[in-house]
């Protein structure tokens, strides 16, 4: 267990603040109390507590909107309020003026079938009416990203289930109720099979996982055909069983499909963090929920869904190391591009205090990915920044083309304004890279660079958090440092100098920037490589013995004509990274083509079988999606 | 841009027709310009919506805009979408409307006022449509992923991409000769592909490594077409599009994004490109000028058109105010459409 031993400072001076502000605000013990990362044996009072937290997000949102009378009450809030029954009038009402200017597109489709859902039974005729209308006369809009598409056609979906039998002139695509239920239902399952067969598309993200889990959780409680419900709720059981094994002390790292400029430093902030507090209770909130927005939705079926009990352990109940191998796949590739989806091969390996994982590099998501890093555990996570990566900041409009429907110029610059404030930046952290290959061997990690010189930013940028400690620039080109109780030896195999690290404090302005404190490494050379060696507090005594061990480790590299690395980790294991030719650990290559779907001590499943195999100890559970059984197993 | 013929005017193909149908476009001009109607109606499809996600409230109007020549307005109609890309008449019936749109395929039979979207979930992302105007019934629908036909008036789809590349079919435009049924060019990522079959086979006709943004077919000889593209420059047929030459005169370096005929005047040609800005030509495509003077710094030509009634060339600046020229580019006046980029005029026949 590791308490949080700064969360009582941190709410006292919060307490004093608001008082000394004169807010008021409703309570919120998931702030205001320590978090403990214990094991809670029983059920019942584990289900107690996973349920106090639903309330809790609850209250809190809906806490929003009393000192308004709920005159402005949001979707979220008021179908929370629908499922308790309180508050219908002030609903009713809500309804009918918010149903006079309909949103578009899925970000307001899920929000309000939740609604319509919520208050089917509750809501006043003249506001259910309104809303049918809304989806009469309102054109929407798909989007163009895979967590776009479950939410649109799961909105699809229900909405039809819940109006069936009318044409198509009762619905804003023209379409009739039995065909959009067909066009949801069709989509839906094709997405559920590739997803349980060759891999989730948006892998691991900080964010979008709420965008997955919400339409998963609405469809697996209202979904009135039996298969559509049962395979959401086993898709839910797969999303987060990964959840849980991915996550250090509840905590999402990398690598990520999509994240944003934010988590990607401070690993804390992502809203994939939620789902862990929510569901294993092991990650401590943020005040008012900062950046768990999609919670509130989450949380309005919450109690529908029942954690598993081998999940729950996988998260909390940590015996020993962690190495799982996973498959995942890109977003598709219209164009530019040999496959329609790329393969992802995942590696993590998560230890108690700190975890390092990685991906093999290249494109997979062009504007939001993260490849690789190692990330440390902290007794309160929130506002540290404690990861530590390198990356090479590519900004392409060929690529942008690769998977949108655009042309080479209008992106780049375009989607600085879209919520991606940092895509242009040569000092940005986030996305991946064409000339980045990326090897890993549990603790270790070799990243080489060919860079196209011609390209934006022929340049590598390495992390270097402010909340590192005992950050020491070795005349041997290491460079050593502390996050946390782990140690870290980062290696460049160029020449660099140091940059202050920026935040975009306005996420769709990238002219607004601060200086965070932290620096980036930069190395503007276009043959380069990182080296990481993380190594856990406990194995040396001391910041020098560390250090000892990693100079006395072989190493040789070249740069020229392609990066090259020949280096033995500190678990005696022998790395030979060439770029553009296939890895070797100990003499032997690390041969992608035969990785499973799953693979290590908790997940497991072959490649195109539909079965995840979910343990813990002697605990499972069995994702079978041939059958749609889920089964829960006990291992021999 | 695309263009549709009065009817009447369409001749079987011979090779000397194209000096008939540029008599035959001229006098109808003449006896339309008596009776003091216009030839033909001028649309595009327009998105003013600067900096829209996904998710986003619309607050302006977009989609499909005529050109009211009396009022001197575009005037909008139809649906509000901010991802039309592309919109398509049934020449025999103007009620009969395709659009494209990031949903996919928007068909209307009423003229517009309501609309039905026809493609399945698998075919999605639409990037251009067009009509056989010698077999009306058939339609052609461009996709990120291939090529799909309709043959009953686009109420159902199915994939035609027999010789299309396995990799490399990503279709951005899609153009039907408007003489020969069947017979279609698609400007695709890995090039031109033509078919004249109606979509059972594909052939390619100009190999590109990068995508083909636009073609066009000339209004005053159909043997003659436009080609632009993303880093090959721009090319011209003058077989139909069995054989290309590229057009030496225009730069080749960045993209082209399209290239348009002037109805008017058979000697006038333009295209549009994000880094070159606007260019034109009024000797039949020999000679090419850069025509940015008066426009907003920084080039970003979305897209241009000719108003087949009056010779007006119009630029679309991305996500500026529409621009409008009297004399072909030599100077340029704001129109209307603030903050819009528009992604296709169209012609049409009133007749």
């Amino acid at each position: 267990m590791k308490p949080f031993t700064s969360i009582l400072k941190t709410a006292a001076l919060t307490a004093f603040a608001l008082v000394a502000t004169g807010v008021t605000t409703t309570a919120q013990p998931s702030f205001e109390k320590p978090t403990s990362r214990e094991v809670v044996e029983s059920l019942d009072v584990r289900r107690g507590q996973y349920l106090d937290r639903v309330r809790e997000m609850q209250d809190h949102r809906i806490g929003l909107y009393r000192a308004e009378n709920f005159t402005k009450i949001d979707n979220s809030a008021m179908a929370i309020l629908l499922m308790r029954g309180e508050e219908i009038e002030a609903c009713n009402n809500r309804v009918l003026e918010l149903m006079q200017e309909p949103g578009t597109g899925p970000f307001w489709m899920f929000p309000t079938t939740m609604v319509a859902y919520a208050g089917r039974d509750k809501l006043s005729t003249e506001a259910q009416e309104a809303i049918r209308e809304a989806w009469r006369t309102t054109r929407q809009l798909r989007g163009d990203t895979e967590n776009h598409w479950v939410m649109y056609h799961t909105s699809m979906y229900l909405m039809a289930q819940l109006y069936p039998d009318e044409p198509g002139s009762e619905w804003w695509n023209g379409l009739s109720s039995s065909e959009n239920l067909e066009e949801g239902k069709g989509w839906l399952l094709d997405w559920m099979d590739i997803s349980t067969t060759i891999g989730q598309g948006e892998y691991n993200p900080t964010h979008y996982i709420g965008e997955y889990a919400i339409p998963l959780l609405m469809l697996s409680v209202w979904a009135e055909d039996p298969a559509m419900r049962q395979r959401s709720g086993m898709l839910l059981d797969w999303l987060f069983a990964e959840l849980a094994t991915v996550t250090l002390d509840g905590m999402m790292r990398g690598p990520n499909s999509r994240t944003d400029d934010t988590s990607v430093v401070e690993r804390w902030y992502a809203l994939a963090n939620y789902f862990s507090w929510q569901l294993f209770g092991n990650i401590p909130a943020g005040e008012g929920f900062r950046g768990w927005g999609w919670g509130n939705y989450f949380s309005v079926l919450a109690e529908y869904y029942t954690v598993p009990e081998v999940i729950y352990r996988i998260a909390v109940d940590r015996r020993a190391d962690i190495l799982q191998r996973d498959r995942a796949r890109s977003r598709r590739i219209w164009r530019y591009g040999d496959e329609h989806m790329r393969p992802i091969y995942k590696t993590q390996y998560l230890r108690n205090d700190y975890a390092v994982g990685s991906h093999q590099g290249g494109m997979s998501d062009p504007i939001q990915s993260h490849v690789w890093d190692v990330t440390w555990s902290v007794d309160d996570p929130r506002g540290v920044h404690n990861t530590m990566f390198s990356m090479h900041p590519h900004s392409s409009g060929k690529v942008m083309q690769m998977f949108f429907c655009t042309y080479p110029e209008p992106m780049p610059p375009g989607v600085t304004y879209e919520g991606k404030p940092s895509y242009n930046s040569a000092n940005k952290l986030l996305g991946c890279s064409p000339f980045e290959e990326v090897v890993q061997d549990l603790d270790t990690v070799v990243a080489l660079y060919d860079i196209d010189p011609s390209s934006d930013f022929p340049q590598v940028n390495g992390f270097f958090s402010k909340d590192l400690a005992d950050v020491t620039e070795h005349e041997s080109g290491w460079i050593f440092a502390r996050g946390g109780s782990t140690y870290l030896a980062y290696r460049p195999l160029a020449d660099y100098h140091w940059q202050p690290h920026i935040r975009y404090p306005n996420g769709r302005d990238p002219t607004i920037t601060e200086e965070t404190g932290g620096r980036i490494l930069t190395s503007p050379h276009s043959k380069n490589g990182t080296i990481l060696q993380a190594a856990d507090g406990d194995e040396f005594t001391t910041m020098a013995a560390f250090q000892a061990a990693i100079l006395a480790l072989p190493l040789s590299y070249e740069l020229d004509p392609v990066p090259s690395v020949r280096f033995t980790s500190l678990r005696g294991r022998e790395i030979v990274a060439k770029y553009g030719a296939t890895p070797y650990v100990d003499g032997q290559p690390i041969d992608y083509g035969n990785w499973k779907l799953f693979e290590g001590p908790h997940l497991n499943s072959e490649v195109d079988s539909g079965v995840l195999t979910i343990t813990h100890g002697q605990l499972g559970r069995v994702l079978d999606f041939n059958t749609l059984s889920a089964t829960d197993i006990v291992v021999e | 841009m695309q263009l549709f013929l009065h009817r009447n005017c369409l001749t079987p193909r011979i090779r000397n027709r194209g000096r008939l149908g540029i008599l035959l476009f001229t006098l109808l001009g003449f006896v339309l310009s008596m009776t003091g109607a216009p030839a033909y109606d001028f649309f595009i499809c327009a998105n003013v919506n600067r900096n829209y996600v996904i998710g986003s409230k619309i607050v302006t109007t977009n989609g499909l805009f005529q050109r009211d020549p009396v009022a001197n307005e575009w005037k909008h109609f139809g649906y509000n979408d901010t991802t039309i890309s592309a919109v398509a008449f049934d020449p025999r019936d103007r009620d009969t409307i395709y659009t494209t749109t990031l949903n996919g395929i928007w068909v209307s039979y009423d003229g517009g006022d309501t609309w039905k979207m026809t493609n399945s979930w698998d075919m999605t992302e639409g990037r251009d449509v067009a009509v056989d105007p010698q077999a009306p019934d058939t339609v052609y629908l461009a996709l990120p992923d291939g090529i799909a036909v309709s043959i009953d008036r686009g109420q159902k789809w199915e994939r035609r991409e027999n010789g299309l590349p396995d990799r490399g079919k990503y279709t951005q435009t899609i153009e039907t000769d408007r003489e020969i049924a069947g017979r279609v060019l698609a400007g695709c990522e890995k090039g031109i592909f033509m078919t004249e079959d109606s979509g059972q086979s594909w052939r390619q006709v100009l190999p590109t490594e990068t995508t083909v943004n636009d073609l066009e077919q000339s209004p005053h000889d159909a043997e003659h077409w436009l080609a632009v593209t993303d880093t090959h420059g721009a090319w011209q047929s003058t077989d139909g599009g069995d054989s290309w030459r590229q057009i030496e005169a225009l730069p080749a370096e960045e993209a082209i994004y399209n290239a348009t005929y002037d109805p008017t005047d058979a000697k006038r040609q333009a295209i549009a490109s994000w880094a070159y800005g606007v260019w034109t030509s009024e000797d039949g495509g020999e000679t090419w000028t850069e025509r940015n003077r008066g426009l907003p710094d920084g080039a970003r030509a979305w897209r241009v058109g000719v108003d087949p009634n009056s010779g007006r060339l119009y630029a679309s600046i991305f996500q500026e105010t529409l621009y409008c020229s009297d004399d072909f580019g030599r100077t340029w006046q704001p129109d209307a459409m603030e903050g819009s980029s528009v992604n296709a005029f169209l012609s049409v026949s009133r007749d």
